[in-house]
């Protein structure tokens, strides 16, 4: 995009919080201290499914330890989630619970002086149980009228409703004739498929410090990807004014969607600061966050009628979504399962079954993608194979049916829709197809020997956020304050959270450029709930779509009145728009200057002039909802090499295609796609949290030496791992931009099961894909390595 | 409780600690070098890698009564001012995203290139397979690291246009 004269954007550039990150200064969460605080710690049912009869804490206080019950929190449902609006949101879960649905529910806490003392208070504290139940774990079984109910009442938005079979939550949709389709079809293909329940595994357990403040006042300070929702959250919960709560900004160490919804240790941290009158600190033990929050599992059962030149006459999708024992607002991903199914390919007829079911495990929750690389995988792999059947190029089937520019897009959901105007697949395609040398790749049944090599693809997307033209169920908007200092330097205000994608210096390039004025000299404020206008949440690869487009919008407003400003200082000047700002590089300063005159002034002379004059600061306090939600393709060829003597798999190559319409820093993007693949290497082979079928605990007791992520010898050298950034502009986008996180990792499943395919000819339907099931699957062919 | 004294980051220092104390707990809450990471505390992430006289050691998993006399360095201490060539590397490259574990893999990097002053991709790999990161997906981080080696090599552009 160097064609279009971009002085910062599109280059490499190190980022702003890089240098303190390398020196080990950047402070999250669990780095914080307050005078007099007392560390918290969570009691947790040892149960899957129970009733508590009596919560005794006598000795926890004679300890000293302040204590709280379910008696000390307002019993009112929630859900700590609070992106769709409130009548769509089904509210069941309590701060702290004498009915325990998952076994690591929160029932108790305390919180004394030190973390020991917490410690063993929290292990004096004795529950009596009136009823343990069997855990149901399965949701087919959770289904089944004679199943217990896991719950009974809850609420959707302020109504109370009953839960008939253990279902949290539903939504079906047709479109066109679905029986006609499939009657026109020539090839009709039908799959099930699994996946497994994925823990986020960021490096940064959760985290919470909260700080009565005089007034009534509360301050806190929590690992979350939205100060706003968490604030709003605590207001609703116990009844403070939101103007007596601050959430504010800290460094996250990762998140991948576990801090979308308010972690559960933030309200629990909120009521024993209250019963204390003091400081609260808690932080999650790994084996505590992993009883937090992990992934939902996936059931889908996929049916798809094909013509013989490929083009698809109908498709039926069922969604059985596992959500656990809590609901994390499954049901938007209910709607955004069928958007990614439906903004894959033109299907023509559709027909679509989503039901959310409650078990006895760990709440799901989002997980980078919201159910992308899951129905991609999915979709990917009976692509591949209906292509296969059909004697088409799978390359070429994908081009023929794929959802591009022009049609209409809805990612997000039903309800949130909008025309795709920038669109890379065919550039990516084509140019990944010549890189993996793909002609080349071979059949299965003419590989032999030990070692097989194979090479698949698959594309996708996902949305930059799930902004639209029209008001649907979910929200999105932001806002942000930037302002001109006295000596031309910039403050800049964001809600929006940087997971460590680079989201924020995203939005500083996107400011430079608008202004010229270099990033050193704009500074990424401290930003709380009380000093920045609403942003719903970082989350659905928003961030530099959405909250870019903010920054510049807000950068645009500023250079009218810095230009305003320099009317009145240059004089001879008389209208505003005859005036350009940039960077000047031989003084080396930010200048405003009359295009093809000698007449010019530097930003600092009008930063110093206005306020030395008296003429007030420049500010422009902006709040926006983008339009349009527009998908950001990605590409993924991949070529494995697989053991059949051991089932180990390992990548060989991979070459990773992104249209982010502008990259507005390529570091940036490669690094995204660097990580979407290993997060997708760790879902397509190892990563699960298996629940013993009797306790309903997670086995391997939550230690993450029984849940393996890759490690850097899982993953490729720099060599093997090519990256294509497509040449597109998305004219609804900052600069041409498009979001990446979830994108980024998004179909990369999909490629790398299609690529084991190539190598040995198995499909696999149920993630992971462990050694043992290769292995298996090599034997029932008859294969036999002695 | 147990008389220790060691250096920290060239400091000395000297402490009475419970026989139990950690050495990520000494480290974090009594000299606030809050760059040594809690990532599990079992010592399967590597988050909170330290050097003690120069050798790779898990901060979560080492008794401070063990480092008694021991030279410990954490990356607070590794540069006063100037930026080392593995600290350079990481910003230039990209290698950086959250920011957790970046401190573990600065360590372990100023610890390769000195042991292998030029290490293969895959002697990369094996120093640095202790330490769990989630976001980079490593492989700016091994091009951060062989860049900061004697096996650097010129980066491959792809910038757009």
């Amino acid at each position: 995009m160097s064609q279009l004269g971009f002085r910062f954007l599109a280059r490499r550039t190190p980022r702003k919080d890089a240098e303190p990150k390398v020196r080990g200064l950047v402070k999250y969460t669990n780095d914080l201290e307050y005078p007099g605080m007392l560390i918290g710690r969570v009691v947790r049912s040892p149960y899957a499914f129970a009733d508590i009869k009596k919560i005794d804490v006598s000795e926890a206080v004679r300890m000293g330890a302040v204590v709280i019950t379910p008696d000390d929190i307002p019993q009112k449902p929630f859900n700590p989630r609070l992106v769709s609006v409130d009548e769509v949101t089904f509210k069941d879960t309590y701060v702290l619970t004498y009915k325990p649905r998952y076994l690591g529910e929160p029932v108790a806490a305390v919180a004394a002086s030190s973390e020991e003392l917490a410690q063993r208070a929290a292990e004096a504290i004795r529950l009596e149980f009136e009823r343990v139940y069997k855990p149901i774990l399965d949701p087919f079984e959770a289904m089944s009228p004679s199943a217990p109910r896991i719950h009974e009442k809850i609420m959707k938005g302020d109504k109370w409703i009953d839960v008939e079979n253990n279902i949290a939550a539903r939504l079906d949709y047709e479109e066109g004739d679905v029986e006609r389709g499939f009657s026109e079809a020539d090839y009709v293909l039908e799959r099930g498929f699994k996946t497994g329940k994925r823990y986020h595994m960021q490096l940064e357990p959760k985290a919470v410090l909260c700080v009565p403040e005089p007034g009534g006042k509360l301050t806190i300070y929590t690992t979350t990807q939205s100060i706003h929702n968490t604030r709003i959250l605590i207001s609703q919960l116990f009844n403070i004014p939101e103007s007596r709560v601050n959430v504010v900004k800290v460094p996250i160490g990762g998140s991948f969607g576990s801090s979308i919804q308010t972690n559960y240790l933030v309200p629990i941290a909120v009521a024993l600061c209250l019963k204390a009158g003091k400081p609260v600190k808690i932080a999650y033990t790994r084996e505590e966050d992993m009883l937090d929050h992990s992934n939902f599992v996936f059931h889908f059962k996929i049916k798809i009628g094909a013509r013989r030149d490929g083009s698809f006459t109908a498709a039926e999708f069922t969604n059985i979504l596992d959500v656990g024992a809590h609901q994390v607002q499954p049901y938007p991903l209910l709607g955004t399962s069928l958007g990614w199914f439906v903004s894959m390919y033109k299907w023509r007829n559709l027909r679509y079954r989503g039901i959310a079911v409650y078990t006895n495990k760990v709440p799901g929750c989002a997980l980078r993608g919201y159910g992308a690389p899951e129905v991609q995988w999915a979709v990917e792999t009976m692509v591949d194979e209906i292509a296969e059947a059909l004697g088409i190029d799978p390359i070429e089937i994908r081009l023929k049916n794929y959802v591009g520019r022009g049609d209409i897009f809805w990612g997000q959901g039903p309800t949130v829709r909008s025309v795709i105007k920038s669109d890379g697949v065919p550039e990516l395609l084509l140019k990944g197809r010549e890189l993996i040398n793909w002609d080349k790749r071979g059949r299965p049944e003419e590989k032999k020997g030990r070692y097989r090599r194979g090479i698949g693809v698959a594309r996708g997307f996902h949305t930059s956020g799930a902004g639209g033209p029209i008001s649907g169920e979910v929200i999105d908007y932001t806002g942000c304050i930037l302002k001109l200092n006295e000596d031309g330097s910039l403050d800049y205000l964001t809600a929006l959270q940087d997971h460590g994608g680079g989201t924020l210096d995203a939005h500083v390039k996107i400011i430079a450029e608008e202004l010229g004025v270099p990033p050193d000299l704009i500074n990424l404020a401290s930003a709380s709930t009380e000093n920045t206008p609403y942003d719903v949440c970082t989350h659905a690869s928003r961030g530099t779509f959405v909250g870019g487009e903010c920054a510049r919008r807000a950068a645009q407003i500023l250079k009218q009145k810095i230009f305003e400003t320099a009317v009145r200082i240059l004089g001879r000047v008389v209208n505003p728009e005859a005036l350009r700002i940039g960077y000047d590089e031989k003084l080396g300063e930010t200048v405003v200057y009359v295009e093809g005159s000698d007449l010019k002034i530097t930003l600092r002379e009008i930063a110093r002039t206005a306020w030395q004059r008296n003429w007030g600061t420049l500010v422009a306090a902006v709040t926006y909802r983008a339009t349009s939600a527009p998908p950001s393709f990605t590409v993924y060829y991949v070529e494995v090499e697989v053991d059949t003597w051991t089932g180990k798999i390992k990548p060989v190559r991979v070459v990773a295609g992104a249209d982010v319409g502008t990259p507005v820093n390529p570091d940036m993007v490669e690094g995204q796609l660097h990580g979407g693949f290993a997060m997708a290497w760790g879902m397509a082979f190892s990563e699960d949290t298996k629940y013993d079928p009797s306790t309903g605990e997670i086995m391997g007791r939550m230690l993450i030496t029984d849940y393996k992520i890759p490690t850097a010898q899982d993953v490729l050298p720099p060599e093997e791992f090519k990256v294509l950034i497509a040449n597109t502009y998305e004219p609804s986008g900052p600069f041409g931009a498009k979001g990446l996180g979830e994108a980024a990792m998004n179909p990369a499943v999909g490629a790398i099961l299609n690529a084991v395919y190539n190598a040995i000819g198995v499909r696999f339907y149920e993630l992971p894909v462990t050694p043992d099931k290769v292995v298996k699957a090599l034997r029932e062919r008859g294969e036999t390595p002695w | 409780m147990v008389r220790v004294s060691f250096r920290v980051n060239g400091e000395p220092v000297e402490f009475d600690v419970k026989p139990s104390e950690l050495l990520i707990n000494t480290l974090r809450e009594k000299l606030g070098l809050t760059s040594v990471r809690y990532g599990c505390g079992i010592g399967e992430c590597g988050n909170c890698t330290v050097l003690v006289n120069g050798e790779p050691v898990l901060a979560c998993l080492t008794l401070t009564v063990d480092v008694d006399g021991c030279e410990v360095l954490t990356v607070e201490g590794l540069s006063k001012s100037e930026l080392t060539r593995v600290q350079k590397a990481f910003i230039e490259e990209g290698a950086v995203q959250c920011g957790y574990c970046t401190p573990a893999f600065i360590l372990m990097a100023e610890y390769l290139v000195r042991s292998k002053p030029e290490p293969s991709i895959d002697d990369v790999r094996e120093y640095l397979k202790g330490v769990l990161c989630r976001c980079t997906g490593y492989v700016n981080i091994f091009k951060a690291v062989l860049k900061a080696s004697g096996s650097g090599r010129g980066r491959e552009r792809v910038d757009k246009g």
